[in-house]
């Protein structure tokens, strides 16, 4: 879906911009590919999957100006690689969206500490060294940038079994909120943003969304209903786009009234 | 001591070009030179070096050249 502007004004344009999205293969992140490149913004698309991403840059506007970039996130050296190419091709970042991450339900007496290591990597550790790779004076354009961490409702509110996926998704929050302090002196915004339950592809598939009694406790707990990855994408627009210049440190909840109550 | 790989580790810190620094460069002149500069020179000289300084005995130091005799003095 394309979007119509009714006039020339648009302060959530991302013309000009290039952005760096993590985890782009799939999901979430695949939707703010698109809603990103529908705004006009040139991407730099990272993920293991080579052929989900291959599926992305098919789907996103202007396929030929975009960079992909099939890598290890967790590996620190490949990331300042792959960076450095995405750069050379697409330009200097004005934005970066951290959404990588992985999900789990696990009970306290079942977490491992392998279990820990894999969380903190895969959700924290990534997003972190790609802000730091983002951040150096090679990468960062020279107006600044914005950076949004993928946290949940899950990093604020409680539930059973989501004690390492919440702490994960808590950290994200607090990362986000001390380096806005840090790097406001480069004019480099960062905020968080919490999702609730989003339909995606994948988890529309899983016990919670395809059991009508799971999803109906969940529909019931979002006012508005189960957002769509769409939801996202918008309230990404805005955070990167030059109409939330004077935003920085904040965790924006985009969950359809969960938090409401 | 290999004190290019001293001004290299000093850029990286700072997120600078190496090119434009020399050992006789007074490092509080910078324009990247502030709070945090302060606190990545700390931990690069910890992790590289090990070595630990106090904040009254670091701002003694002027120059590249005043640290990295400090580094030299004290391991």
């Amino acid at each position: 879906m394309k979007l119509k502007m009714g006039c020339a004004f648009n302060p959530f344009s991302l013309e000009g911009k290039n952005i760096v999205i993590s985890g782009a293969a799939s999901g979430i992140a695949r939707q703010c590919a698109i809603s990103c490149s529908q705004m006009g913004a040139r991407l730099i698309l990272l993920d293991m999957n080579e052929e989900g991403l291959q599926e992305t840059l098919s789907m996103v506007e202007r396929p030929d100006e975009h960079f992909i970039g099939v890598l290890d996130l967790t590996e620190k050296d490949k990331v300042k690689e792959i960076v450095a190419l995405g750069v050379e091709k697409v330009g200097k970042v004005n934005g970066l969206l951290n959404c990588a991450g992985i999900s789990t339900t696990l009970p306290l007496n079942s977490a491992k500490e392998d279990t820990l290591d894999k969380f903190f990597k895969v959700n924290v550790y990534t997003g972190y060294y790609l802000t730091q790779e983002i951040c150096r004076r090679a990468n960062l354009s020279e107006e600044g940038a914005s950076i949004v961490f993928f946290s949940s409702v899950a990093g604020s509110y409680g539930e059973a079994g989501k004690s390492i996926y919440g702490m994960t998704k808590g950290a994200l929050k607090a990362v986000a909120k001390s380096l806005a302090v840090e790097l406001a002196r480069k004019n480099v915004r960062v905020n968080s943003i919490s999702p609730g339950v989003i339909i995606t592809p994948i988890n529309q598939n899983l016990p919670h969304i395809a059991d009508p009694e799971k999803r109906a406790v969940l529909e019931a707990q979002h006012l508005l209903g189960l957002g769509q990855t769409t939801d996202i994408a918008n309230a990404c627009i805005y955070l990167l786009s030059d109409a939330a210049r004077w935003v920085t440190g904040i965790n924006l909840f985009v969950d359809g009234g969960f938090t409401a109550r | 001591m290999d004190t290019q790989k001293f001004i290299d580790l000093f850029a990286e810190a700072l997120d600078i070009e190496a090119s434009d620094l020399t050992v006789e460069t007074e490092f509080r002149t910078l324009p990247e030179w502030d709070s945090m500069a302060y606190l990545s020179i700390i931990a690069m000289l910890d992790e590289e070096y090990e070595i630990q300084i106090e904040n009254a005995e670091f701002k003694t130091l002027k120059t590249l050249n005043d640290i990295i005799n400090y580094i030299e003095e004290h391991q």
